[in-house]
């Protein structure tokens, strides 16, 4: 039998086969999260976004709204001076902006809600480069206190999120932990602390 | 319905055929880049891989790094990190970190399958071990070239992570290339005052090499510290020497060439059974003989090792007005032979799969066509030969890993110190202020 070529069937069929193939990957599209609400929705990776931070800070002062601290600082005349410390990122993932979003959001709420005078955080960061040294300038959990007394707070509220990262064949999971407190300067008391959790995996 | 067959496989060889143009492989991806570092050109080599990408910009990253512009994203940190651009290093090995790990996820059976029947690259790529621990190992050094604790000590973690992996689930052995990274893990916990945690780390460290540059400070730390363990116990016993309190650390890292890439072979199947006779099992060989007695369109298409570059280079660092003695931490090149030696006769075997898969194949289209059809014989090699073409070795590998890796820390007193470091003719000079108590980590990367 000679060897045939193609009918004119033939070759339609074979273009739409491969043109397809051959556009794919062409034109991405931008989205904007208040358009398509679903863009939010997603989770892209283990590290934390927007829908995390929003649901754990959420819990988190939710539960500081009606604690014992708070009722005390609503009758306290003047208000208390409270400052705001760096979040410890003990996870297995570079989430310190979203560590910095959450300092950010707290220090929104507090200031809405009317019933503490909050630090600057600029002010604060000077009086880290005093204690700590030009060199080294970088928060110390353990110097927390000395910070706070020197910025003249009576409270100051920190935290931390830990994690737990485990790998499988198939699946790498990551639990976080985040806690919040808040301390009394001059006793170190801790006088609040909430924790919310949040699971991230990829499968 | 020969007819048909006859027509379909026309029809496939014309829509693959576009496919055939430029399947160089991942190493032709490469090849300019290696180029440029071989010429010591660094910045020339960070362009060549941004055209390869696609990307305007050292600062971007390909749209699509869940594929292997990941490795090019690899190479890019790495040559980032030579070039002393921490930050930009960091991002690079930050995202191809995720890309390469969520690409080990997703790898399935269609991936295999896919090596054995069609082509050699088209499963997802898989990192070795070496290369996933070399990651969070090279990141934590750009983080504490920049004196950040806490950024180094994510790495640590992540790296701790991947550890566990190997050693736990795919109960394989410590990996060498770990003692480096437990080393600068124990040094970043160290100097975070986390002394139990950094004790686990340097025995860990210990463990793989003599690191003797870590004894005398390991033992003076263990002194403040609980953990115990055999190795930890007889530095212990030694006497450490007594050192000035008031003395800053210097940890120098050097690294030198690059480690073998791999390169793609194309060799008649006669051939293949006489080297890796050993790798291939008896059923496979006798239907491989049958088809290397007939000649035609029998070669078989694999990855091998290229030559390593510049191991055995003599890198020197000078610290003011005298040397400083280095020491070998990790031999990068020694782990990717021993690594391909583990998947070499696997991957021998699935080459000769795939060119049995295309002599079947072959024979298909001629039985359809009829025995003594001469279209059907045309049809059937041009089948085979666009299949063989079609079938390209995987060289895919992070290319720009140093090919050797030494250390050296010191002790130096508080004040200014000038570091000269020089590998292969690549040199870093930089000035330091060591602070009371203080340290900072050096490193050189001379990836030529």
């Amino acid at each position: 039998m000679p060897l045939r070529f193609l009918s004119t069937r033939s070759l339609g069929a074979v273009l739409a086969l491969g043109l397809p193939l051959l556009v794919t990957g062409c034109g991405k599209e931008v989205i904007r999260g208040a358009d398509d609400p679903s863009v939010d929705a997603h989770a892209l990776s283990t590290g934390l976004d927007k829908e995390d931070l929003k649901r754990a800070l959420r819990d988190t002062l939710n539960k500081l709204r009606v604690s014992p601290v708070m009722n005390e600082w609503r009758t306290t005349n003047p208000q208390p001076v409270v400052a705001i410390f760096p979040f410890q990122n003990t996870t297995s993932e570079h989430i310190e902006s979203a560590l910095d979003t959450i300092l950010s959001e707290a220090e929104t709420w507090l200031l809405e809600s009317n019933v503490v005078r909050v630090v600057s955080r600029e002010r604060q960061a000077e009086m880290i480069r005093e204690v700590e040294g030009q060199q080294n300038a970088v928060f110390n959990p353990a110097n927390a206190a000395k910070y706070g007394k020197q910025l003249g707070a009576k409270y100051f509220i920190t935290g931390k999120v830990s994690g737990n990262d485990e790998r499988s064949e198939d699946m790498r999971r990551v639990q976080y932990f985040l806690y919040m407190q808040v301390i009394d300067v001059e006793t170190s008391e801790i006088r609040f602390q909430a924790k919310s959790e949040i699971t991230k995996a990829i499968k | 319905m020969r007819d048909v067959l006859v027509r379909v496989a026309s029809a496939a060889a014309l829509v693959i055929a576009p496919w055939l143009v430029g399947c160089g492989g991942h190493e032709a991806r490469t090849l300019k880049m290696r180029t440029a570092l071989d010429a010591g050109d660094a910045k020339g080599a960070i362009k060549a891989l941004n055209e390869e990408m696609d990307v305007g910009s050292d600062k971007e990253l390909p749209k699509d790094i869940m594929g292997d512009n990941a490795l090019l994203v690899l190479d890019r940190g790495s040559i980032q990190q030579s070039l002393a651009r921490f930050d930009l290093s960091k991002q690079d090995f930050e995202a191809a970190d995720k890309a390469i790990d969520m690409l080990d996820l997703a790898h399935n059976a269609g991936d295999s399958i896919g090596e054995y029947v069609f082509s050699g690259s088209s499963g997802k790529y898989r990192a070795p071990p070496y290369e996933k621990l070399m990651i969070n190992t090279l990141d934590m050094l750009n983080y504490l070239e920049q004196g950040d604790l806490n950024g180094a000590r994510v790495e640590a973690r992540r790296l701790s992570v991947i550890h566990r992996y190997y050693r736990d689930t795919l109960k394989q052995p410590d990996n060498p290339v770990l003692g480096l990274g437990s080393l600068l893990a124990g040094f970043t916990f160290e100097k975070s005052n986390e002394t139990d945690e950094a004790l686990r780390y340097y025995d860990e460290a210990l463990q793989f090499a003599g690191f003797r540059a870590i004894e005398g400070p390991v033992a003076r730390l263990a002194a403040q510290g609980s953990y115990r363990s055999p190795r930890i116990k007889a530095l212990l016993e030694k006497e450490p020497a007594s050192v000035n309190p008031d003395d800053g650390e210097i940890l120098f890292v050097v690294g030198y060439g690059r480690v073998p890439h791999k390169i793609g072979e194309r060799i008649p199947i006669g051939l293949a059974l006489t080297l890796y006779a050993d790798a291939i099992s008896p059923a496979d060989r006798v239907a491989a003989n049958k088809l290397a007695l007939q000649g035609l369109v029998t070669w078989i298409n694999f990855p091998t090792l290229a030559p390593a570059k510049g191991k055995y280079a003599v890198p020197t660092v000078r610290l003011d007005d005298r040397y400083v003695q280095l020491e070998e931490a990790v031999d990068v090149d020694r782990e990717v032979r021993a690594e391909w030696k583990k998947i070499e006769g696997k991957i021998i075997v699935s080459a000769i799969t795939r060119m049995i898969a295309r002599f079947a194949v072959g024979q298909g289209i001629q039985a359809a066509a009829g025995k003594d059809s001469v279209g059907g014989l045309l049809a059937s090699l041009a089948a085979q030969a666009t299949l063989t073409a079609l079938d390209t070795p995987d060289t895919r590998s992070w290319e720009t890993l140093p090919a050797r890796i030494a250390i050296a820390r010191v002790r130096v007193p508080p004040g200014r110190h000038r570091v000269l470091l020089d590998a292969r003719g690549w040199q870093r000079s930089q000035e330091l202020v060591i602070q009371k108590g203080g340290w900072a980590v050096v490193s050189l990367m001379a990836l030529r």
